[in-house]
């Protein structure tokens, strides 16, 4: 992800550069200038929606809607009420957000084609209400609207150009330095894998909402200069036809990051005035342009000049080893207790009524045939999904239907069946990511990139270091977690999960798909959490090593708490005996 | 208000038939095809060529229309939704917009199509003459409309129940990897199941156009009016995709009535916003049993 973004922020001061260069020797072609002008105010939109197609993995087509709320405002303030430009685009932008936050809140219901069509239909609403409001001049819109000043200087022509192009490169820089910072890693999390972000203590909810929102506030942005400009705004311009337009920029030119939106901004900017003529032409080529490049280069123009990152595993890599901080683990209630928590799916009922409380600093395994219902209840415990019925406590705290990084924040760690890395990122960022509940910078510091973030993330590289020192994994920090064989991905999401060192970890089979020295690794890794004073709940179905570390053993069958006990107890309870490990004979 | 109701069956038997596509695509690729109003655009216009070609026989045209639906859907599928379903659902949702462009914009450029909506014939008599019942007049196409639609809809059930072809094709949809195992082509399947889904798009075009003209710019409101229909009955029921459909051409009448042209549109794109919000499985949804 870091390697993504520093080929973004080397290509900005080159787009800047051809920008200027640009302006110097079109001065003297209106139509040109005009060109480059539409283009900028394009590219603050597009940057917007790069961010939220590339970035968080969310669809919109109803970004003109934005747009047409920015550009009304403006259009409906300078007009009717002669306010100024400024203070009428403000109002425009901070309107485009407010309805930014709202779309965002609905869009967390909706997922892929669902999310495609609910923006879409958003657009559609906007450019309905603008037609038939009287108060926006309907079918035929606002015209006469007065040109921005800066002074004395009207912002019209020539001058349009730079002023455009200052916001869009002001833009570009706040919005890099976003994605730079905390906010950039969570919505990396995000796009990865979002139910794993989740998990960790990502607030997934409240990044996605910030995150339509942001786009929603550039798209605003991005109408006031166009109304402002052109001086006449009209509910056609605002329709779909806009919306796919900057979906085609954003695609073309490559998502996320700001580099692809400015240059596809750019190139369609251009393509609309030199293919003026031949309208139909334009929009088909327009279509099988994106087309092509969905299916040939998903990247974009972008993707076509960015290497692609590559592993490196170094084997010299040295961190000196720190002794493991202690634990601290809320005292007086039990860490964890569940009163008759029940899940049921449709008919089947996969968790039934079960009840058990954890001991401070105890190592407790659930064991149980496949599909008795384990990960299902270790999903109720993490606030993953709605249960039935019952509760979970965990220190006191009653956190039935919270959601999943409240619980992690309470001090939760969690390891999946599969090993759900963020395949896109490198080890250290994946463990980094693990620290992010204890990160408290908002994103408006990391808009500003105020001067406390790089002392905190290298706090945080330093602690994630640490943490993959003491596992012995210092050597593949630089990997990207999709390179990494199986045994590693565990060990990684191992470490992702205790780096902000929990005092309560749940982990899901653990020892799945390891060979013997890895398990026997796990082993000892185990025993040391614990010994730290972790209170540890497992999954697993190597019996020697449950028997071999568990202070208490408790056994699940069609979601029914069979047994409970110590290990050799649980091993001779002939119910067990019968239900798990087969009946002799 | 008979007259109305009367009305809104007519276009909403474009919707059902958009919406029964966007069913069956879904089901057999799991994408949303944004694109399906389009083909209903094209199909009319398919229609109209035949009409000129063969001076004004209805019926071969509306046969004509719907067989070029079924062989463009096979293309559709073959070299844009196929490519692009290697890259997840985001970048299939951008190459049907995609689709929506060209088509939109490119049958514009066909000769004798043109950008400007245009007249088709009426399957019988001029496409004014009416019935009158007790006051209320009832256009002879519209008793065509709806009489095609079942019998469209008849023929489905029975290539889907009942012909061992139909129950490949869904049981491929069901579960791909278990079709493969019995030996069911499950690539062929898919191209076949988009096939038929542009198929009734083209023969919705055909029959609605005598009604509302073909061509013009109105194919993604048939999408979208469409998709209301599919999420307002249910998504994953194909009786729910057709009922949706045919009330959300009723409501659209009936708001027209009530307000004017500009107002109906968007309130049933908000319907499609609260109808997700509300009942994401429809009315005619069953409450998914599987884990979320």
């Amino acid at each position: 992800m870091i390697a993504r973004l520093r080929a973004d922020a080397r290509a900005l001061p080159i787009l800047a550069a051809i920008v200027v260069l640009f302006g110097l020797t079109a001065a003297r072609n209106a139509t040109y200038a005009q060109a480059g002008t539409y283009a900028a105010i394009y590219a603050i939109a597009a940057i917007g929606l790069s961010l939220l197609l590339g970035n968080v993995k969310q669809i919109s087509i109803g970004q003109a809607g934005f747009f047409g709320i920015g550009a009304y405002s403006v259009a409906y303030l300078t007009t009717a009420l002669n306010w100024p430009f400024w203070p009428a685009a403000l109002v425009g932008v901070i309107a485009a957000t407010v309805v930014g936050f709202g779309v965002g809140f609905i869009a967390l219901r909706f997922r892929g084609h669902y999310l495609a069509m609910a923006t879409l239909s958003f657009g559609l609403i906007v450019v309905g209400l603008f037609h038939e409001s009287s108060l926006f001049g309907g079918a035929s819109g606002i015209s006469s609207i007065p040109y921005a000043r800066l002074g004395s200087l009207s912002l019209s022509g020539y001058a349009a150009y730079w002023f455009a192009w200052g916001i869009a490169l002001l833009a570009a820089l706040l919005t890099l330095n976003l994605l730079r910072g905390r906010s950039g890693r969570a919505f990396e999390t995000i796009r990865n894998d979002e139910l794993a972000a989740d998990v960790i203590g990502v607030p997934t909810r409240r990044y996605t909402i910030f995150a339509f929102a942001y786009a929603g506030a550039l798209a605003g942005l991005s109408g006031t200069i166009y109304a402002a400009f052109l001086g006449l705004i009209v509910p056609e311009a605002v329709g779909v036809p806009l919306s796919i337009d900057f979906l085609l920029m954003v695609v073309l030119g490559g998502q996320g990051g700001v580099s692809g939106a400015l240059i596809g901004a750019a190139l369609i900017g251009f393509l609309d005035i030199s293919g003026h003529a031949y309208e139909n032409w334009r929009e088909v080529a327009y279509g099988v342009l994106v087309i092509l490049v969905v299916i040939a280069a998903p990247g974009g123009v972008i993707g076509l000049v960015r290497r692609k990152p590559r592993s490196v595993r170094n084997e010299t890599a040295r961190t000196p080893a720190t002794p493991a901080p202690a634990i601290i683990a809320p005292t007086g209630d039990a860490p964890l207790t569940a009163r008759d928590i029940t899940k049921r799916f449709g008919g089947l009922t996969a968790v039934d009524a079960v009840n058990f409380t954890l001991e401070r600093g105890s190592l407790t395994s659930l064991i149980g045939p496949n599909g008795a219902g384990k990960t299902t209840l270790f999903n109720a415990i993490c606030g993953v999904g709605k249960l039935t019925a019952g509760s979970v406590s965990i220190a006191g705290r009653n956190v039935t239907g919270w959601q999943p990084h409240r619980i992690a924040a309470l001090g939760v760690g969690r390891t999946f069946q599969n090993a759900r890395l963020f395949d896109d990122m490198t080890v250290l960022e994946n463990v980094v990511a693990g620290l992010i509940r204890s990160d408290k910078t908002s994103p408006i510091a990391d808009l500003f990139a105020f001067p406390g973030l790089r002392r905190s993330e290298r706090e945080a590289n330093d602690r994630a270091r640490a943490t993959l020192a003491r596992l012995g994994l210092e050597s593949i920090a630089e990997m990207y977690a999709r390179d990494l064989p199986f045994g590693e991905r565990r060990r990684v999401e191992l470490a992702r999960a205790i780096a902000a060192d929990p005092w309560l970890l749940l982990v899901d089979e653990p020892a799945a798909g390891l060979n013997a020295s890895e398990r026997a690794q796990l082993h000892d890794d185990l025993l040391a959490l614990r010994a730290r004073g972790m209170t540890l709940l497992l999954i697993e179905h190597d019996m020697k090593l449950v028997m071999a570390i568990s202070d208490r053993v408790m056994v699940l069958k069609f979601g029914v708490m069979i047994a409970d006990g110590d290990p050799a107890t649980v091993r001779n309870d002939p119910a067990v005996v019968s239900a798990y490990l087969g009946t002799a004979g | 208000m008979l007259q109305l109701l009367v009305a809104g069956l007519t276009v909403g038997s474009g919707y059902a038939l958009v919406a029964l596509g966007i069913h069956i695509i879904l089901r057999a690729t799991r994408i949303v095809n944004f694109a399906q109003g389009e083909f209903v655009i094209v199909g009319g216009l398919f229609a109209l060529t035949f009409v000129q070609l063969f001076h004004a026989n209805a019926w071969l045209a509306l046969a004509g229309a719907t067989v070029l639906g079924f062989l463009l859907g096979i293309v559709y599928e073959r070299l844009i939704l196929r490519p692009a379903a290697r890259f997840g659902e985001i970048s299939l949702t951008i190459a049907t917009i995609g689709t929506v462009f060209v088509l939109l914009y490119g049958h514009a450029l066909v000769p004798g199509w043109g950008s400007l909506p245009q007249p088709l014939p009426a399957f019988t008599g001029e496409a004014s003459d009416a019935l009158n019942i007790g006051g209320v007049s009832i256009q002879y196409q519209s008793i065509w409309v709806l009489a095609l639609l079942l019998a469209a809809l008849a023929a489905m059930y029975l290539f889907f129940e009942r012909t061992y072809y139909g129950k490949a094709i869904r049981a491929a949809a069901n579960n791909p990897l278990g079709a493969r195992l019995v030996g069911i082509d499950i690539t062929t399947a898919r191209a076949i199941s988009v096939g038929i889904a542009i198929g009734l798009a083209a023969f919705g075009g055909a029959i609605i156009g005598p009604i509302t003209l073909v061509g013009g710019a109105g194919g993604v409101a048939i999408s979208i009016k469409g998709f209301v229909g599919a999420i307002v009955g249910g998504l994953e029921s194909p009786v729910g995709c057709v009922v949706g459909g045919l009330l959300v051409g009723v409501l659209e009448k009936l708001l027209q009535g009530q307000f004017s042209y500009g107002v109906a549109d968007p309130l049933i794109y908000s319907l499609l916003l609260v109808g997700l919000a509300v009942r994401p499985q429809g009315i005619f949804g069953a409450k998914s049993a599987v884990r979320d």
